[in-house]
């Protein structure tokens, strides 16, 4: 009974079957995240990386003897690291191979950290590594919003039901961090109760961590305003855990994460990874049965109101296999899809008040459409894209019928 | 995969991780005293001393100047100038990262980065700030000269 229980519990924590959304939208943050904090440190290579660099080394995190292999790099294995840091964080961006680009990618941050830890070595980074090893683990962040997606052309690609190990492991090391954090600041050497280090921070001079925000000035000459703020910072901290994972307590706490970090970034010089990391870490906590309900009811109200219509080639292979990547897409179902007559030149956009697109400028609208293109909207308005956009369309729409078309699409199996 | 199979290498997984995770979270400021023992730690992944952001503040602050010479004029640098990699939301040098070229050793990379990026200086100071008594006395500040380069 107790044993049945317990397997029960352990089910419904880690091997569940729930969609992987939440996950593949994280993948974004964290890949801007990583991005953010290492790229800027390739611009001055020769400060940061080179045989002359100025290096500091982790020895704490490290093995001496892989940061003494990793040190024996010459200047041009360091250039090989930095495009290929390039490569794989794009395609771990867009989803592209997204479990191999994310070990791949992982594996530059090591290298470049073990290399020099003087500009992203941080406990934040940390934090993110910690994150990125539970990323590499499975190709589920790979599910939607990605390559990946329309390359499997699966049109469910948003509900895919995934065992929920990984989310949850995420949303633990979250709750954790957080806790650890205000724990620490009270026991051991931490001086939260014994000091004042509110207080501490706002007398700080210009050249410290403390931004010159407006309260600053007033804290600093109230002292007990700043303890009373230490004990709430603490407090926070350390019922975080519990108010995430009560699910009463849920929505307010999420918010609560998302504040607490927007305040860290206006009064603190803090890493990028407090920006854009851990606020997404916060939307963890949203169950993804609740944002797929949500998605499902909206595409619901979607297909009881008059959609845009989408006319294509129906008789034409790599147009249908093109289309269902559109409705891979659509998540919010706002398209209809109608074949048209073999021949068609361009394919054709019908918008619900009566505007028509076609060729290249539909193509533009369904930029506006589909949650998955809005990146390409800054691309497909870009200055002069309005003249190459239509002769690209163009020439691929004159060449349809030579273009390789997926297995399922060649021969009218296709459906949409 | 069996589902079996994937069920059991996912639970061995979870349990392998958050029993290191939880281990490596307390091991340096809770389980070593504990034990009055160094235990063994895994590399490679987590902070060695643990999460302890902003944890041990005390009422001083110090960080570093360096100095340019010439003709026996020194010259206070500006430390954006000496660390050029520019951060994406915040700012590098107020989060003191020039102090770790004050640690025992860095003068021995800290002084040919110096000489490269600025030539014309004949030789460098580099000095710790310091305001040891920030609530009490803020205008105190006093600062000391930890290594010379180019004598």
């Amino acid at each position: 009974m107790t044993k049945n229980v317990m397997k029960n519990i352990w089910n419904i924590l880690f091997l569940e079957g729930r969609p992987s959304i939440g996950l593949s939208f994280f993948r974004i943050f964290v890949a801007l995240t990583v991005g953010l904090h290492v790229i800027p440190s390739f611009f001055h290579l020769d400060d940061n990386y080179f045989s002359a660099a100025l290096k500091t080394l982790n020895y704490d995190f490290f093995p001496a003897s892989f940061i003494n292999g990793v040190q024996k790099s010459p200047d041009g294995l360091v250039i090989f690291f930095v495009w290929a840091f390039y490569l794989t964080w794009f395609c771990f961006l867009i989803g592209l191979f997204a479990q191999i680009s994310c070990i791949l990618m992982t594996a530059c941050c090591y290298y470049f950290y073990a290399l020099n830890d003087f500009h992203i070595g941080t406990l934040s980074w940390d934090i993110l590594l910690v994150t990125l090893f539970l990323m590499c683990v499975t190709s589920y962040h790979g599910d939607y919003f990605s390559i990946d997606a329309l390359r499997r052309g699966d049109i469910n690609a948003w509900r895919c039901p995934r065992p929920f190990f990984i989310q949850r492991l995420l949303q633990l090391q979250t709750a954790s961090t957080f806790f650890f954090t205000g724990l620490y600041k009270i026991t051991g050497t931490g001086n939260w109760i014994t000091g004042n280090p509110v207080y501490y921070l706002m007398n700080y001079p210009v050249q410290g961590v403390t931004k010159n925000f407006l309260l600053k000035e007033w804290m600093a000459v109230h002292p007990h305003f700043c303890y009373a703020t230490g004990l709430m910072i603490v407090a926070t901290e350390m019922s975080m855990p519990f108010l995430l994972f009560i699910p009463k307590t849920r929505r307010a706490a999420i918010i609560l994460g998302l504040c607490w970090h927007l305040l860290l970034v206006l009064t603190l010089d803090v890493p990028t990874i407090f920006l854009f990391l851990f606020p997404a870490q916060m939307l963890l906590f949203i169950y993804p049965q609740k944002i797929t309900a949500w998605i499902e009811a909206k595409r619901r109200i979607n297909a009881q109101s008059p959609r845009p219509k989408i006319i294509y080639d129906g008789e034409c292979g790599f147009c249908r296999a093109s289309i269902k990547r559109v409705q891979v897409m659509d998540l919010w179902g706002k398209l209809e899809y109608v074949p048209g007559p073999k021949g068609m030149s361009e394919m054709r956009l019908e918008l619900s008040d009566g505007r028509k697109y076609g060729g290249f400028f539909a193509f533009r609208q369904l930029a506006w459409i589909c949650p998955m293109l809005y990146p390409m909207i800054p691309v497909v308005y870009f200055p002069g894209s309005g003249i190459l956009g239509p002769l690209v369309y163009q020439w691929v729409a004159r060449n349809r019928y030579l273009f390789p078309v997926p297995h399922t699409c060649s021969v009218r199996s296709c459906h949409l | 995969m069996n589902i079996h199979l994937r069920n059991k290498l996912i639970s061995i997984f979870v349990v392998l991780w958050l029993a290191v995770f939880y281990y490596e979270s307390t091991c340096y400021y809770y389980l070593q005293p504990f034990f009055k023992r160094e235990l063994p730690r895994m590399k490679f992944l987590f902070p060695p001393a643990g999460w302890i952001m902003f944890y041990d503040l005390e009422d001083n602050f110090g960080y570093t100047e360096v100095y340019g010479v010439k003709n026996g004029n020194p010259q206070l640098i500006d430390p954006h100038q000496i660390l050029q990699t520019r951060a994406i939301g915040y700012d590098n040098i107020n989060r003191n990262a020039l102090v770790s070229v004050l640690s025992q050793g860095m003068s021995d990379s800290f002084c040919p980065f110096l000489k490269r990026k600025f030539p014309y200086f004949e030789k460098f100071l580099v000095t710790y700030v310091e305001y040891p008594h920030l609530t009490e006395q803020p205008m105190e500040r006093t600062q000391t000269v930890v290594y010379t380069c180019g004598e």
